[in-house]
């Protein structure tokens, strides 16, 4: 992750979106400003760490339904701000719910603005390091057996190393060499760690 | 009741299919005014839906055209081989030309010919699929009228137009008129241009009047529709002017023996329907349309000062205006007998004029006071959209501004960047200060002004007032205005009001419209006929066969939360700028509002 946290602006007013440009850049941020909510959908690359300050009103996509298209084309976990120039509640409460950072009102403050920013660059921080975390797991899950899964599963579940070669058929000695080689694989010593790390992964079912 | 109800609904699944040909395009009267009217009386009275077609032979009013074939294609591919119940050409030329061609469309359609003369169609050119309401006009039975009420005229003028009907109508003229050429000296208009003709009633001795027969084409080929050339006339003429149909009445024609435009409508009506019932069209043979009884017009008896004495008996005058006598009677009569000075009396007639005026003054006041109250109210409406828009510029002009501080509290300032952040706080600021001027016409109770205004710029800053509220219904606008400025005399806050509720009655009309689809299309056209045309069509519900025809009543309205004076108020605008508000179903779906403006510049784009 060498690329810098950008801010993706989109906002159809150009007299906005170039003022908020500036005073983000004054601040010393990297910004990407879009007035077509559409083009901005097809230049985003979620790989980049940054956040996305997204006008609720424009024509055609509106902020919200914007929202919706970043989530459902991958980017679930990009920090969204919301800024509107009518700041009616039933919009933020859809908005805050949705997963937004907050939603600014026009005007908006430097003062807050800034602040947004700076939780959005936490927020994507964070998500950025449970996701790569949970991305090094699933790299690890995908060199396991098939049988080795099968194991894993009746491990989590709770099962004894006999009960699960009643349960597969097998010997006893040949579970216990299926169980250690999937856990060096995994890189995991304790039970305790894979129960986590299958919920992590949504083994569980 | 019921039973009649069930009948109808049973009968409401096939629709009629009834093709209608104008001869002259949609707006030339007198065929206009019948199809108007037929129109409106055949919808009411169907028991069954009626499905119209119309089609404009425009043609036929240039040259009596044998180049038919690309009609006789549009109109059958326009029917795609289901072939009409009826067909009702509208004047002789659209019968002449179904006549011609009856053999390629619909051969055993019946036709029902509306609104010729009997003598262009003579009952052996018609066939047992053919019939028609007719007029008979008694020709010089107009001439009679003039001389009965004034007596000592001794020069007529005959206003007749140009083109091939008008042709054939000036030698019927000639010949009719022929029994008066000892009484008075009969001149012809008909090798003049409406220029012409305007310079030369601006000059017409004493004791002559004016006969407007019918000028749908001047000697030069102009067009004229509507009659507007007849109201033009009436302004510059020194002398009496008299008509040949109803529709010319209040235009400002003294009246007489007319022809009856509606009569024909409605009769041509009765007799559409009872062919579409069944009954053979040659055996449905309603009689020829005579004058009714003769119409005055009472501001033009004044004006010339003929006495409603010296009217045939059986006369109709309409927009009668009392006069102080009569709507004073009994006071005056008191007054004049309890206090039978004249000193009095005239003091008292003196201080009921004087109300009368304050009353009319009182009543104008009021008027501009509604003008001004819907103005508010849609303002009002849009109030939240109008925050916005003032809203834009002072986001902009707030986070230049803080970005400006930034950048000078930096250890070296990059002043370039502060320089432009500055410029565009100046020009940010300039938008708002726009936006409040706009309003802040609107919201003015000004006197009325008469200013040159472009109605394409005018369009263009009604769509930035509404910007946002129609982004925020989701509602796209496409503006087909063309680049060069369409100039129209009048006030620009009442033109733009009436835009704004055009705009503003399209919006709401597409509410359950799917998104995807919402589109309001603003056009003008310009220089056609010396008139603008301004047309706002949406994709909406369009006007129902209930509405229709009461849209434009003061306190009608179909919204939830209207007052049902929009429409009312825009119309009255537009005639006071000389001009015609239409509401019109579009065949694709929707409503079209429009209307039309006399442009400023006559010259261009005519020759």
């Amino acid at each position: 992750m060498t690329d810098k946290f950008t801010v993706y602006l989109v906002d159809d007013e150009p007299g906005v979106l170039k003022a908020l440009s500036r005073l983000l850049r004054a601040r010393g941020y990297e910004v990407k400003p879009y007035f077509s909510p559409q083009l901005f959908l097809e230049e985003h690359d979620v790989a980049v760490p940054g956040c996305a300050i997204l006008d609720v009103s424009m024509p055609g996509l509106d902020g919200l339904e914007l929202q919706r298209a970043l989530t459902a084309a991958g980017g679930s976990h990009r920090p969204v701000v919301f800024v509107t120039g009518k700041g009616d509640i039933p919009t933020s409460v859809r908005a805050m719910k949705a997963g937004a950072i907050d939603f600014l009102t026009k005007p908006v403050k430097d003062k807050d603005l800034f602040e947004a920013v700076s939780r959005a660059e936490a927020l994507d921080a964070e998500s950025r390091r449970i996701h790569s975390e949970l991305e090094s797991m699933q790299a690890k899950f995908r060199t396991l057996t098939p049988r080795e899964r099968e194991v894993l599963t009746h491990v989590v579940a709770g099962r004894l190393n006999k009960q699960i070669a009643g349960d597969l058929g097998t010997a006893e000695k040949t579970i216990k060499v299926h169980r250690s080689r999937m856990m060096e694989k995994l890189g995991i010593r304790m039970v305790a760690d894979l129960v986590r790390m299958a919920e992590k992964l949504n083994l569980s079912k | 009741m019921l039973l009649f109800l069930f009948a109808a609904e049973s009968y409401a699944a096939e629709p009629h299919r009834v093709l209608m040909l104008h001869a002259f395009g949609h707006a030339y009267s007198p065929w206009s005014d019948m199809a108007a009217s037929f129109r409106a009386e055949i919808i009411k009275k169907s028991p069954q839906p009626i499905d119209l077609y119309e089609v404009s032979l425009d043609t036929a009013r240039v040259q009596d055209s044998k180049e038919d074939a690309p009609f006789v294609e549009y109109i059958k591919a326009l029917l795609s081989g289901r072939p009409p119940d009826l067909i009702v050409p509208v004047g002789a030329p659209a019968a002449f030309f179904l006549q011609r061609n009856r053999p390629q469309l619909f051969p055993r359609t019946p036709m029902m010919i509306l609104g010729a003369d009997v003598r262009r169609i003579p009952g052996a050119a018609r066939t047992e699929y053919d019939t028609g309401v007719l007029l008979d006009l008694d020709l010089p039975a107009y001439l009679t009228n003039v001389l009965q009420l004034l007596p000592e005229t001794t020069d007529i003028a005959v206003v007749v137009g140009n083109s091939p009907v008008e042709r054939y109508w000036t030698s019927e003229l000639h010949r009719a008129f022929q029994q008066f050429a000892d009484r008075v000296n009969i001149t012809w208009f008909n090798d003049l241009t409406l220029g012409e003709m305007q310079e030369r009633a601006a000059r017409m001795p004493a004791k002559s009047v004016i006969f407007w027969f019918l000028l749908s084409e001047d000697a030069a080929g102009v067009p004229y529709s509507e009659d507007r050339a007849l109201e033009t006339m009436r302004e510059v003429s020194t002398v009496p002017i008299f008509g040949m149909g109803d529709y010319q009445l209040g235009r400002g024609i003294v009246g007489g023996p007319l022809m009856q435009t509606k009569a024909v409508g409605q009769q041509g009506a009765d007799a559409a329907l009872r062919i579409l019932k069944g009954e053979r069209a040659g055996a449905v043979a309603p009689p020829s349309v005579l004058f009714g009884p003769p119409a005055y017009d009472s501001r033009e008896l004044q004006r010339w000062g003929i006495s409603e004495a010296r009217l045939p008996s059986g006369s109709i005058v309409h927009f009668h205006q009392p006069t102080i006598w009569e709507q004073y009677r009994w006071p005056i009569v008191a007054v004049a007998t309890i206090i039978p000075l004249q000193s009095v009396l005239i003091g008292y007639v003196f201080f009921q004029g004087r109300r009368r005026r304050e009353a009319e003054a009182e009543a104008a006041l009021q008027r501009k006071e509604v003008e001004h109250l819907m103005r508010v109210s849609v303002l009002g409406e849009l109030s939240g959209s109008i925050a916005h828009e003032i809203n834009q510029p002072l986001t902009a002009i707030l986070s230049n501004a803080q970005a400006a501080l930034h950048l000078l509290a930096q250890k070296s300032p990059d002043l370039v960047e502060i320089r432009d952040a500055l410029e565009d706080i100046v020009h940010e600021d300039n938008r708002a200060g726009e936006v409040i001027h706009r309003l802040r016409d609107l919201l003015k109770k000004g006197e009325r002004k008469v200013e040159n205004v472009n109605i394409n710029d005018l369009i263009r800053s009604t769509i930035s007032l509404l910007n946002s509220e129609l982004v925020g219904r989701d509602i796209n606008v496409k503006l087909d205005l063309g680049n060069s400025a369409l100039l129209v005399r009048g006030d620009p806050v009442q033109l733009q009001q009436v835009l704004l509720n055009l705009v503003m009655n399209a919006m709401d009309a597409m509410a359950s419209t799917p998104m995807a689809r919402r589109l309001i299309l603003i056009s003008t056209r310009g220089a056609y006929n010396g008139m603008v045309d301004v047309l706002v069509k949406d994709r909406g519900r369009g006007i129902s066969p209930k509405e229709n025809g009461h849209l434009f009543e003061p306190f009608y309205t179909t919204k939830d939360r209207g007052l049902g004076l929009g429409l009312a108020l825009c119309s009255t605008i537009i005639r006071a700028h000389q001009g015609k508000l239409t509401l019109v179903n579009d065949q694709a779906g929707g409503a079209i509002a429009g209307f039309s403006l006399p442009i400023q510049e006559p010259a261009i784009g005519a020759a």
